[in-house]
């Protein structure tokens, strides 16, 4: 009776890890796909940049229309961008001025769904106006209404009217300032001309495919992934260490099974020495063993899994507080459930129980069948 | 002929070595013939058990060897032997041993499903058994429902389920008071002369032992003794 309670914990022990893992996984998959999501959607998917050896997009008209008719893509915007200084009052920032046709640069970055105040429709009817990221407005300290004095070393000085307000949720709220592409163009005096050129493509997986049909359309055109290579790394490094650590978790339940069998092993060594009398090769003897500590670990995995789906479905999701503008603004990771984490937290559990269970299973085959029989 | 003989025992030496060296078994020479039912006696301490260990395939010998049905046993991988043991070997303890997660028929059934025969096909020749030893009506009592001559005769049926030729008792009534020992000895008798299985029993029982066939008297690990009994009952 008390063996049966020890081995019905000692399941319990390996479903409360697998428990844990699974909702863990959930946890983690729904993180990756949400900071992935926030992430890659406030980025170019594809970026189109000069020539090597020029400064400069020119006839961009005619490549924004080529790159229009890309299966795939939804949305292109040419862009002219360069360095500014902005002063307002005693205040003094340098700032990265971004020169944008409104409409298109929403259709690849959704921009007006981070504006706060104001509209960026006003940028092209208000000439010489300007939208602020908020974290400058902050430092400026102006507000709608005010008025900028832009200026740079080779570049037309200009007083831009502030018409809106911009949160992205990123550091670029710190330096970035957008302008009508006519009057970053005045501004810079280079008429007729962009220095990139952003993509927005349907699936942000098939940014390379598109990217590389750009490239070879004449045009140098990289993917998020070749300009943000760190995004990938840190998410699939956050989620091994986490894998690691759970399925040492399990192991260590899976002791608990290890020492359940040898107790088994003890006290029914009278048995098993009869079942070699009876004809039990040695060999089938650490069979049983094996398969029984497979078998346990099996029900322990199974009840973890769906305890572990249980516990996500009704949660749903993890809301928190991010406290600034970590993570790319993610403040509610969703429990996402997936069919192979299931399938492989079950396997890996089974696995890891099976080799559990060889060292009490050896036990018991090399027991003497005589003072096993025998022996009180 | 010597296929009479199903057990053919040649310089059989055993040796414990624990700290000091015992010779359980000193260079025992024995046949015993097909059929026969026999005793082995001793005071404890004589090496029967261990003599019996040895007949069983339960242990390996020091040196010498054993010859069963004209195989050299101390030559047979684990697997070998522990084949061996299931088709041509049975044994009753002392205790009757019996797995108490299930009931009797399904702990006669053990050997058959060891040796791999289908479960129904098992079962049909389990009842057979309980029949045989007087306990088909018992058949799904387990063992704590059923009294120690029950148990033992339980015992008896697994021992002969798979029709050894060769059926070793270690004390097989040792546990039982007379009247049940008796039954049980006449059980064994009967299943005997009806099957023409050979019989080897260790035993402190003189009175049992002046019933069976021959008598074999170790004392020290030798042969003291091997008589013939000219009238058994």
């Amino acid at each position: 009776m008390s063996r049966r309670r020890q081995t019905i914990f000692s399941v319990l022990a390996i479903g409360l890890a697998v428990m844990i893992l699974m909702t863990s996984q959930a946890i983690m998959v729904g993180f990756t796909q949400e900071f992935y999501a926030k992430t890659v959607d406030k980025m170019p998917h594809v970026t189109i940049e000069p020539k090597p050896d020029e400064d400069y997009i020119h006839l961009y008209r005619n490549v924004v229309e080529n790159i229009k008719g890309i299966d795939g893509v939804v949305g292109v915007s040419p862009v002219l961008a360069g360095q500014a200084t902005f002063d307002y009052k005693d205040f003094s920032k340098n700032v990265i001025m971004q020169g944008i046709l409104v409409n298109d640069h929403d259709s690849v970055l959704h921009i007006n769904e981070g504006i706060t105040e104001g509209s960026f429709r006003d940028l092209e009817v208000t000439h010489n106006s300007v939208v602020l990221g908020d974290k400058l407005s902050d430092k400026l300290d102006v507000k709608i209404g005010d008025y900028v004095d832009a200026s740079f070393p080779e570049a037309n000085p200009a007083t831009l009217k502030v018409v809106g307000i911009y949160n992205s949720g990123t550091p670029q709220d710190e330096t970035l300032a957008f302008t009508s592409l006519s009057m970053a163009q005045d501004f810079f005096d280079e008429p007729n001309v962009v220095n990139s050129i952003m993509v927005r493509v349907d699936n942000p997986d098939n940014a390379g495919v598109i990217s590389h049909k750009i490239d070879s359309m004449g045009y140098p055109a990289s993917s998020w992934r070749e300009t943000n290579p760190e995004i990938m790394q840190t998410i699939t490094l956050e989620s091994m260490s986490n894998d690691i650590i759970l399925g040492l978790v399990i192991v260590i339940a899976s002791f608990g099974i290890v020492s359940t069998l040898f107790m088994v092993v003890m006290e029914k060594s009278k048995e098993i020495g009869m079942l070699m009398a009876m004809g039990a090769s040695r060999r089938s003897i650490q069979k049983i063993f094996i398969l029984e500590s497979g078998i346990l670990g099996l029900i322990g995995a199974v009840v973890g899994v769906v305890a572990g789906i249980i516990i996500s479905l009704s949660w749903g999701s993890y809301t928190f507080d991010t406290g600034g503008e970590a993570y790319a603004g993610v403040s509610t990771i969703p429990f996402i459930v997936r069919a192979q984490d299931a399938i492989l937290i079950i396997i890996f559990t089974f696995l890891v129980n099976l080799i559990a269970g060889i060292y009490p299973a050896r036990r018991a085959s090399k027991l003497d069948p005589v003072e096993a029989i025998s022996g009180e | 002929m010597s296929d009479e003989k199903i057990i053919q025992i040649r310089n059989l030496t055993k040796i414990y070595e624990n700290g000091v060296e015992i010779r359980a078994i000193d260079n025992v020479d024995m046949d015993i013939e097909t059929g026969e039912f026999l005793a082995i006696v001793g005071p404890s301490g004589s090496g029967k058990s261990t003599l019996l260990h040895q007949i069983a395939l339960l242990d390996t010998p020091t040196s010498g060897t054993i010859l069963l049905k004209g195989e050299d046993t101390t030559k047979m991988s684990d697997k070998q032997r522990s084949r061996m043991r299931n088709e041509e070997l049975g044994f009753i303890f002392q205790y009757h041993h019996l797995l108490p997660d299930f009931n009797a028929l399904e702990n006669v059934m053990i050997p058959l499903l060891i040796k791999g025969i289908r479960r129904s096909e098992a079962k049909k020749v389990a009842l057979q058994l309980l029949e045989e030893v007087g306990l088909i009506d018992r058949a799904d009592h387990r063992t704590n429902q059923l009294s120690g001559g029950q148990n033992q005769r339980v015992a008896i049926a697994r021992a002969l389920v798979n029709r050894p030729s060769i059926v070793i008792g270690d004390e097989p009534t040792g546990n039982l008071d007379t009247k049940n020992s008796d039954s049980i000895y006449e059980l064994l008798r009967h299943l005997n002369r009806e099957h023409k299985q050979t019989f080897i029993l260790v035993t402190h029982d003189l009175s049992m032992a002046a019933k069976t066939d021959r008598i074999i008297t170790l004392v020290d690990g030798k042969i003291a003794e091997d008589s013939r009994n000219v009238s058994p009952t």
